[in-house]
């Protein structure tokens, strides 16, 4: 137990360190790149907003939040004290609404549909690539191919295909919102229906996306393990194929697990992108909308809660990684 | 004469590549080992000693296909077995294996008891965890591994303790063959000798009726094993005694190897060290006569030309060379 | 070197992702040669064109008319209708019209349509049917009216007066020859929603998006060559340093820095180049890594201490004993470079934070346009899935090398 106790440590030791960087970087890249979105829009604040009574107090509330005339440091201070309370102002664009109050209400689609599907994705991927690293022959040579070019279509990509194809040619699934346009959400049946209707394309669409690149993963993953020197020696003990090609799809699984950690990042970003396809109330979509609205408080509280959505992914990740796979213990008390 | 626990006859088999070309690795191998008795097997890389060991098992997966021969186990032969009943009845508990590179024999991520169970199981689904336990508890005491080791992951265990705690899984079903191939190779000197006195320990205590060691080092096995043979190129050179083989070999080959070693033992000749010049022949197409013919400095045209059989001497020693037992002597001496 | 080459050349992947590769590369070349309008052209007035051949209405009214024998009379309007069409139809009214099984039984196709006309009603209760169903059927009855239609069509010019006077009528049974038409324009792939013509614009787009990746698969390559070699090969500080903030960049997602840049340098200042060379700036950790990897491992290879020893300066032991050894990983590192800088840009198009420039379209832009303007929610299927196709495409060619070079430098990993 002291082992893990050090290794957990290390880890969220180094996730806190990461995320001090991600704040702070969330805080000076735009202020240091020569557009500087916050002085830009101090000065044209609430720019196509008619009520004028509105633009004056967006203007007020902006100088008085970012602090502008103040040291860097100062700014930055007053960011933080914000955005550890969850105040990230107004939001510009769909004023007068917090950004708070955007953010907490997207976030839960976006979470709601990706870690399942992302998840889902995962393990059937592994499924496949296992089976077909397993069956060779034909079920291999037909299916890799295929996976190969559906792990190269981006994720909007299949958005938009599934959505041309299911949505209206088929017409199986509604093809935008999370919900029908005339509902109000409610715990009603109807609600319910409608959400998971809803929920088919954009969920498939991102586990299509998925399942191809880990099944390759997967694949050459068992196709090394296959050829490992226990899998000879456990044959020669007298131990039955299917019993070991347990062992080899449990170690091929490890490396693919921590090959999770590594891609979520890139999976979320695609994810997200997909969101826009479906106009799926979720974090993408309102990061599309405060780029197009010029919303920068928006804009800059989704970037900070989906790297602290990731950051908490990996760290997740990487904790189970050290239950499942005992070489990390083993390392630890070295 | 003790009772015949292994039997080799004529066993031939082969490598498929993935260019599908077959290449002969062992090609008519027969021996014979008695009760209580141990073989070495030495050679070059490459000329068909581990495939042996793998061969001898009885149970071929790609790219290793038997071709024929038989292997008679105490009475048994297993060669005309379905693959399946060698699995369930031979394997593990009448023939063992212990690989050449035990680092990564086990499976890393599997508590060694737990594969323990799964070994056991293999031949006897019936048998509790708790009596296994105490089975394999009682086996690595006595072997002198700790019982600690039993819940441990493989990565968690040092190279010579992996090899050790390998021999003892091998054996845990107490097999009447045990094949170790190059067990101690890839150790400090002080495991090796550890798993030399692990092997000599399993014999007396009778959890192995009898052994082949396959290692390139000769002199390692003058020291443990009764008996020496020599292979090249996928055939028998020769074969004979311990003693026999590294004071008086009769084969060029042989001498060419004895010859390329030291021998920390009183009254070997001082050699110096001759390696031998030349490589292998190619084994997808194996020369038709005398396999070493290329690389010998004894060799005349006729021994390129034909088929050279095995020839068993009057005291039961066998070598494959067109020279007599006496021209052979006579050659050496005038050297 | 020479003989690398071969082998690479030898790997069926390889080959098969480097033709796929390069055929789309020299296609964007080649089309220029033969198609030289502006890819940004407005062909079209109006939005989503369909693919097809287009000719103008003008030049068919005035090109001479021939009396062809084929129906189009509404006596046969059953013929024309497909069958699958009809069989729904036929369930319709017995559902929703009122007519009995029995006279539908006995209705032929003529029938039908007349029972049809007679009792269809798009307000009529359908009870269990789809919204897009009754959709589909509303549109089946227009298509229906239309093919009833047989009047003939009276063609009139203003005369001075700006009276109409009749020219000439045109009856259903008249037909032009393609051939007599001057003004004709294939679209291959349709228009998009500013009526440019899909295929061209299309063709320049996948130049600019490869001119992006390799610029930006450039820079990362040339960032993480350099400072993998760097702290690879002198350890210390300098390595703790890089490895602290490879490790960081690992981490913190590189979309969300992406978004932070564009978004911050405003519209006008982004550019292909600037676009690209921030992509480059974001993603030079994973080469920046294995570089480092195989730089340790060398670093005490032999040839390398003799190096040394010799008094050789640290750029020629660098340039000589090592690069040489790690050009392999950096070629593979490469080639992914260039296929996730493609995806990056097209994912910030897609957020609208796309290069700014009315000259040049890249694959992520008519993705946006397309969304923007609903492409796919009216069923504009050839203003995205040919940009999709190319995506992947090019992405899946250049993985294919990617193995194919893996195979060939690592052949302890093949199968």
């Amino acid at each position: 137990m002291k082992g893990y106790k050090k290794y957990y440590g290390q880890k969220i030791l180094w996730y806190l360190v990461t995320l001090v960087f991600a704040v702070v970087l969330n805080f000076a890249l735009p202020r240091m790149m020569p557009g500087d979105p916050v002085s830009a829009l101090a000065g044209q604040a609430a720019q196509g907003m008619t009520d004028a009574q509105a633009i004056k107090k967006v203007y007020d509330e902006y100088i008085e939040k970012f602090g502008i005339n103040k040291p860097m440091i100062v700014q930055f201070g007053l960011w933080l004290k914000g955005a550890v309370r969850g105040d990230f102002g107004v939001s510009f664009s769909q004023y007068p609404r917090t950004v708070a109050d955007i953010v907490a209400s997207s976030v839960g689609w976006t979470l709601a549909l990706q870690l399942p599907a992302i998840l889902v994705g995962w393990l059937l991927g592994n499924l496949l690539g296992a089976v077909a690293a397993y069956m060779k022959g034909v079920f291999d040579k037909a299916i890799l191919p295929v996976f190969l070019f559906i792990s190269n279509i981006p994720a909007f990509g299949m958005s938009v295909i599934m959505l041309l194809i299911f949505g209206l040619q088929l017409g199986w699934a509604p093809t935008s919102g999370a919900y029908g346009f005339d509902l109000i959400p409610n715990m009603s049946w109807t609600f319910i229906r409608s959400v998971i209707a809803h929920y088919q394309l954009p969920f498939w669409s991102i586990v299509l996306v998925t399942i191809g690149g880990q099944a390759i993963g997967m694949r050459s993953m068992s196709i090394y393990e296959l050829n490992a020197d226990y899998v000879k020696y456990s044959r020669f003990l007298g131990i039955k194929d299917r019993k070991i090609v347990g062992y080899v799809f449990r170690n091929a699984m490890l490396p693919q697990v921590t090959g999770l950690a590594m891609s979520i990042g890139t999976m979320m970003a695609g994810a997200l992108v997909s969101e826009i396809v479906f106009s799926y109330p979720g974090l993408g979509t309102v990061l599309m909308s405060s780029i197009k609205g010029n919303d920068y408080p928006l804009l800059s509280a989704c970037t900070l809660i989906i790297t602290i959505m990731v950051l908490l992914a990996n760290l997740f990740v990487e904790i189970i990684y050290g239950i499942i796979d005992p070489r990390v213990k083993a390392a630890q008390q070295d | 004469m003790g009772k015949v626990m292994l039997e080799v006859k004529d066993l031939k088999t082969k490598y498929v590549t993935r260019l599908r070309e077959d290449v002969f690795a062992v090609d008519g191998v027969s021996l014979k080992i008695e009760e209580g008795k141990s073989l070495g097997v030495a050679g070059e890389s490459g000329c068909g000693k581990s495939t042996l060991a793998l061969s001898l098992m009885g149970y071929y997966f790609p790219p290793l296909h038997y071709i024929s021969g038989d292997i008679i186990i105490d009475g048994t032969n297993i060669s005309g077995m379905k693959p399946d009943d060698v699995r369930k009845n031979i394997l593990g508990n009448e023939i063992a294996y212990i690989p050449q590179a035990a680092m990564n024999a086990l499976n890393p991520t599997q508590k060694i008891i737990r594969f323990i169970e799964d070994v056991i199981h293999a031949h006897d689904p019936k048998m509790s965890r708790k009596d296994i336990y105490d089975v394999a508890r009682r086996r690595f005491e006595v072997l002198g591994l700790p019982a600690e080791v039993l819940q441990k992951h493989a990565v968690e265990l040092s190279g010579g303790m992996k090899q050790r705690t390998v021999i003892a899984i091998s054996t845990i079903l107490s097999p009447k063959v045990l094949i170790a191939d190059e067990p101690s190779s890839a150790l400090d000197v002080t495991s090796q000798k550890m798993v030399i006195k692990m092997m000599r320990d399993l014999m007396e205590k009778g959890y192995i009726k009898s052994m082949i060691f396959i290692t390139h080092e000769l002199p390692l096995l003058y020291n443990v094993t009764d008996d020496i043979m020599v292979m090249y190129a996928g055939q028998i050179v020769e074969l004979g005694t311990a003693k026999e083989m590294v004071f008086d070999p009769l084969h060029p080959y042989t001498k060419g190897l004895m010859g390329s070693i030291i021998v920390p033992e009183e009254g070997v000749r001082e050699n110096k060290l001759t390696a031998i010049p030349g490589t292998p022949p190619n084994l997808k197409h194996p020369p038709k006569g005398c396999r070493f013919a290329e690389r010998c400095k004894y060799a005349t045209p006729t021994c390129a030309g034909m088929e050279i059989p095995n020839i068993e001497t009057a005291q039961g020693r066998v070598y494959r060379c067109l020279m007599s037992e006496r021209k052979i002597r006579e050659v050496y001496e005038n050297e | 070197m020479k003989n690398t080459i071969k082998n690479v050349f030898h790997s069926p992947k390889f080959v098969m992702g480097f033709i796929i590769f390069f055929g789309i590369l020299v296609f964007t070349i080649v089309y220029p040669w033969f198609v030289v309008a502006d890819p940004l052209d407005m062909v079209g007035q109006g939005n989503f064109f369909k693919p097809g051949t287009y000719i103008s209405v003008r030049d068919t009214v005035e090109t001479k008319h021939y009396v062809l024998n084929i129906t189009a009379k509404a006596g046969n309007v059953g013929d024309r209708i497909e069958a699958d069409d009809k069989a729904d139809m036929r369930d319709w009214l017995v559902k929703y019209g009122g007519v009995s099984q029995e006279t539908m039984d006995a209705a032929d196709d003529n029938e039908l349509v007349a029972l049809w006309v007679e009792n269809y009603d798009p307000k009529a209760k359908q009870k269990g049917l789809l919204a897009s169903k009754k959709k589909a059927f509303v549109r089946l009855n227009t298509e229906i009216e239309k093919l009833m239609k047989d009047a003939d069509l009276i063609l009139a010019e203003q005369n001075e007066d700006g009276e109409l006077e009749s020219t000439g009528t045109i009856t259903s049974k008249e037909y032009v020859n393609t051939k007599d038409i001057d003004n004709k324009r294939t679209l291959v792939l349709g228009t998009d929603n500013f009526g440019r013509d899909v295929l061209t614009e299309l063709v320049a787009a996948t130049k600019n998006s490869l001119r992006i990746g390799l610029l930006a698969g450039t820079v990362a390559t040339l960032i993480g060559l350099l400072l993998g070699l760097l702290s690879g090969y002198i350890g210390g500080v300098f390595d703790n340093v890089i490895i602290f903030i490879t490790n960081l960049f690992t981490v913190i997602p590189s979309f969300v820095l992406l978004i932070l840049i564009t978004y911050s340098v405003g519209q006008n200042a982004r550019g292909l180049t600037l676009m690209s060379v921030v992509i480059g700036l974001t993603s030079w950790t994973w080469t920046c890594r294995s570089v480092r990897s195989q730089v340790i491992s060398l670093r005490n290879r032999d040839h390398v201490n003799l190096s040394k020893l010799s008094g050789h300066s640290l750029m020629r032991i660098v340039l000589t004993d090592i690069l040489p050894y790690v050009a392999s990983y950096v070629v593979m590192a490469f080639i992914l470079q260039i296929s996730s800088g493609i995806l990056s840009e097209a994912q910030l198009s897609m957020l609208g934070l796309g290069p700014s420039t009315t000259k040049t379209a890249t694959l992520g832009q008519m993705m946006n346009w397309a969304t923007m303007y609903s492409a796919h929610l009216n069923g504009s299927w050839w203003a995205y899935i040919p940009v999709v196709m190319v995506i992947a495409l090019i992405s899946f060619s250049l993985n294919l090398m990617n193995t194919g070079l893996d195979q060939v430098f690592n052949p302890q990993l093949r199968d």
